[in-house]
């Protein structure tokens, strides 16, 4: 049943006409890059480090988190215009496999935007003619510790645009959020505890590791998964009760 | 006619959490700095002999990013008041004329963000006297930093309440309006012309008179752009 109720999914968010906004994240990874002067700083390490290092702080501080409510509210939208909720949940379906499977897409969505910010970094690599080896295990480490990150932003983006018709508000709660973490990231004290700086600290290249991950698996657990559990129960409780 | 829009404006924007957003914004920038000064106040008092500068500069640094985040929640949440009920055929079938309604959501959006702006002296001049940042205040500065930036950023404004009405899915204007976050947030590194950097008063120039002026004039060609197409528009 997840099956089917996911591709339905699928196909609504293709036939919604903003799959062209998955687009932004390359376009901004471009812009950043672009915009980033390398020359000034040649520090002998490797050029695509400090180039990414140069580019993360305006993606997985802001875009990151911002955009994935962004496309939380896509993904319910069809269903806030009239009455959609209620055509679906009339559905011979469980309501918890509509949450799973927007979910699912959610993260999905968000796995391909990280992607298509790989790509942009190694474009605008190209463009400004790093020799330097493509660090492809660092930046595996680095894509896919950004995704994990974001997991349990977009369960509360998505229990908010399930809860709110508007697309403006879950978006103000996500921004509320989101700002602080800008000084959140450069404390040493209060960063690693913070949800929304999760994202940047886990794909920042800086810090060489030899775990999983670019922070400490004990953060990972507790910070991420901890909040992941709390939002996605607190989600997914929450739709169970829903009146439509 | 322009009065009782703006009446029926403001109406439809009461209970929906908006004058919670004008007050959560600038209340949202001071607090960060009470982070800031009460986490490491001796270090940042250390850091120039102007501590009543410092402290504004400090503030500062996020005014812009508040701004425009605030400009892009505000256009669209005032938008989604006649998409969601699809109210848009009732509006423009009264006896007003579509140039008016523009202006009064226009007006209604200025009223907020102003509200917003002296909000932010008020509390930032509040919590800089708690400080206790030295004797002589300076006010100049203080209402300088405080609502420059929302007379620079009216073309952004104009812009995105343009967006915002035009566009019948909410997902274009925020997506526009994360596109802005990010060029306001790496202004220092962008060219002087793009309006986006204009809210963080910096430009070769070095005078922030001129980015208000500018700011007013170039807001009032993209207003008048946006309500030009707007007029023009089918309502569907």
């Amino acid at each position: 049943m997840f099956w089917h109720v996911l591709r339905t999914e699928v196909f609504k968010f293709r036939q919604s006409g903003m799959l062209p906004i998955l687009l932004v994240s390359p376009f901004i990874g471009l812009m950043i890059g672009v915009m980033t002067n390398l020359s000034g700083m040649a520090t002998g390490g490797n050029s695509w480090l400090l180039l990414v290092q140069f580019m993360l702080l305006p993606y997985a501080v802001l875009f990151l988190p911002l955009m994935t409510g962004v496309l939380a509210g896509v993904i319910c939208r069809y269903e806030h215009q009239a009455g959609g909720w209620k055509q679906l949940l009339s559905l011979p379906i469980t309501r918890g496999s509509v949450f799973a499977a927007k979910y699912a897409l959610l993260m999905a969505a968000v796995l391909i935007m990280q992607l298509l910010f790989l790509g942009a970094v190694f474009l605008v690599g190209q463009l400004k003619g790093i020799t330097d080896p493509f660090p492809m295990i660092i930046f595996w480490k680095s894509i896919f510790g950004g995704w994990i990150a974001t997991l349990p932003l977009a369960a509360l983006q998505l229990t908010l645009s399930i809860m709110w018709k508007s697309f403006a508000a879950p978006f103000a709660v996500n921004v509320i959020f989101t700002l602080p973490a800008i000084l959140a990231v450069n404390s040493q004290d209060f960063g690693p505890f913070y949800p929304w700086g999760q994202p940047f600290l886990m794909m920042y290249t800086g810090s060489a590791s030899d775990s999983v991950f670019y922070v400490p698996w004990e953060q990972v657990l507790t910070v991420v998964g901890g909040s992941l559990v709390i939002f996605l129960a607190a989600g997914w409780f929450y739709f169970q009760r829903k009146a439509v | 006619m322009i009065g009782r829009l703006l009446k029926s404006d403001f109406l439809k924007i009461k209970r929906k959490g908006v004058w919670l957003l004008t007050l959560i914004g600038p209340l949202g920038v001071v607090c960060l700095q009470m982070v800031n000064y009460s986490l490491r106040k001796d270090y940042l008092l250390q850091q120039s002999d102007n501590d009543w500068h410092f402290y504004l500069l400090n503030v500062h640094a996020f005014t812009p990013l508040a701004l425009v985040l605030g400009i892009v929640i505000l256009t669209s949440l005032i938008a989604s008041v006649e998409n969601e009920t699809n109210a848009w055929k009732q509006l423009i079938a009264l006896p007003v004329s579509k140039m008016a309604v523009y202006l009064s959501k226009f007006t209604v959006l200025i009223v907020l963000l102003l509200t917003s702006s002296v909000l932010l002296l008020i509390f930032t001049l509040g919590y800089g006297l708690y400080l206790n940042l030295g004797d002589s205040v300076p006010y100049t500065s203080l209402i300088k930093f405080s609502l420059y930036p929302f007379a620079a950023s009216l073309p952004v404004l104009a812009l995105h309440l343009w967006i915002a009405l035009v566009s019948r899915h909410q997902g274009i204007p925020v997506t526009a309006g994360v596109i802005g976050v990010i060029l306001t947030y790496m202004g220092y590194s962008l060219p002087d012309w793009l309006i986006w950097k204009w809210p963080a008063l910096m430009n070769d120039w070095a005078n922030p008179d001129i980015v208000v002026q500018l700011g007013i004039g170039v807001g009032l060609l993209v207003y008048l752009t946006g309500m030009l197409h707007f007029v023009r528009k089918d309502v569907v």
